[in-house]
């Protein structure tokens, strides 16, 4: 049960068992796609900001679920939990993520705010090609 | 174009992060971003407040900006000035002053200044102080005129009066000698406009001319180079020669481009329709 106002600036893989981003079907670094690991690089360069901002949104939303559980009782997260999960499943089991989801924005409550996110890098504008082949094989759960 | 594993998100992209701390251990550093080096103050006078800004902009020693403007709108009732990186400050200022529309609406009551500076503070205090903006927030609404700094790292001061930037010492003992509650209009602008000549004269990173904005209940009044202590001397000499100073010798002129108009008259054919 953690009050964590703001996440910590690095990434906490100590409690967590996850796969890499570039691995394979047998669990290590896909050498012959991304190249050589570079375990230094993934480590230590990290820029202080990087968790931090990534990890906001989650831990904000942590802190509201455990503040209601305190107040209100178990009743309020599960409410506000299961109104996630519904508006994320309506919208219907996607591969590629599209557009922003509307009733996700909503329940946050970024239908009323302007943040960076929505002028700088925003995702729509992007010229980088989404490796489509890697996502749908990792959406999928067949890692080749 | 690269491929990605997922999608981008929104936001801050800190890919160059490594390559950029890799070449700044060889030697090579960043590019020096404009700063402010600034004298910002602002005051509570008897009917509201009055702020004030000089208006150089510099990066590293070289002066950037002599006429800059550093006295940003945020709302109708609310003006924020700002020192340190300018292009944070402009930033920032504009984001906010969209998420305090955003909120106008929303509510549909005039923001008060609390809000600003609660979403300033939480702002900064998300980028720990990466963002470069240090900020005199100024306002009046339902509760009287509000004066506050926010500093780049997300704390707050609600003072009667204040000083921020490289001249805020030399500002500040202007204010601290001679401030005291219920000034008239006219001798708040004139305290504010000594406090900025203090760090303009005083300060390197602060110069030129100064700004004032006066804020009250009803209305407020941008007063935009109010002060110009610093106008460049008119030459006493012209280094201009008239015309004729010099005989001319020859005259020569050459056409490089043979110019001829020629108009043709153009009768169009009948239509041939056998």
């Amino acid at each position: 049960m953690s009050l964590r106002l703001a996440p910590s600036s690095k990434a906490s893989s100590a409690g967590s068992a996850s796969v890499l981003d570039t691995s394979n079907s047998y669990g290590l670094h896909d050498t012959m796609r991304f190249g050589m690991r570079q375990i230094a690089s993934e480590v230590s360069c990290k820029h202080p900001l990087e968790n931090r901002l990534a990890e906001w949104d989650n831990t904000q939303m942590e802190l509201k679920m455990n503040m209601a559980r305190n107040m209100y009782g178990m009743h309020a997260p599960i409410k506000m939990a299961m109104e996630r999960a519904l508006v994320i499943q309506a919208r219907g089991p996607s591969m590629l993520p599209q557009r922003s989801n509307l009733g996700l924005d909503i329940l946050a409550g970024k239908d009323e705010s302007i943040d960076f996110e929505d002028f700088l890098n925003v995702p729509e504008m992007s010229t980088d090609m989404v490796d489509v082949h890697v996502v749908m094989e990792r959406q999928l759960g067949i890692r080749a | 174009m690269t491929s990605r594993l997922q999608q981008t998100k929104g936001g801050f992209n800190f890919d160059n992060h490594v390559r950029n701390t890799m070449m700044e251990g060889k030697g090579m550093g960043i590019p020096k971003a404009t700063k402010t080096g600034t004298t910002i103050v602002g005051l509570i006078y008897k009917d509201g407040l009055v702020l004030g800004a000089d208006t150089r902009a510099t990066a590293g020693p070289i002066v950037a900006d002599k006429n800059c403007e550093k006295i940003h709108y945020l709302a109708p009732n609310m003006y924020c000035c700002g020192a340190g990186t300018a292009a944070d400050t402009e930033m920032t200022t504009a984001l906010i002053s969209s998420q305090l529309e955003l909120h106008r609406l929303s509510t549909g009551r005039q923001a008060r200044v609390v809000t600003a500076m609660t979403m300033l503070k939480q702002m900064l205090f998300k980028y720990q102080g990466q963002i470069g903006a240090a900020l005199i927030l100024g306002g009046v609404d339902i509760n009287g005129p509000h004066l506050y700094t926010i500093y780049p790292h997300g704390s707050t001061d609600k003072l009667p009066y204040v000083t921020m930037g490289s001249g805020s010492l030399a500002a500040m003992s202007v204010f601290e000698s001679r401030y005291k509650p219920d000034l008239s209009r006219e001798e708040g602008i004139s305290l504010v406009q000594e406090a900025i000549e203090a760090g303009i004269f005083n300060d390197l990173g602060s110069g030129s001319n100064v700004d004032v904005v006066v804020i009250n209940s009803e209305k407020v009044e941008v007063l935009r180079n109010y002060a110009k202590p610093n106008e460049r001397g008119v030459k006493e000499a012209s280094y201009k020669y008239q015309k004729g100073t010099t005989e001319i010798l020859k005259t020569s002129i050459r056409d490089l481009v043979d110019i001829k108009e020629t108009v043709n008259i153009h009768t169009p054919e009948a239509m041939d329709i056998s």
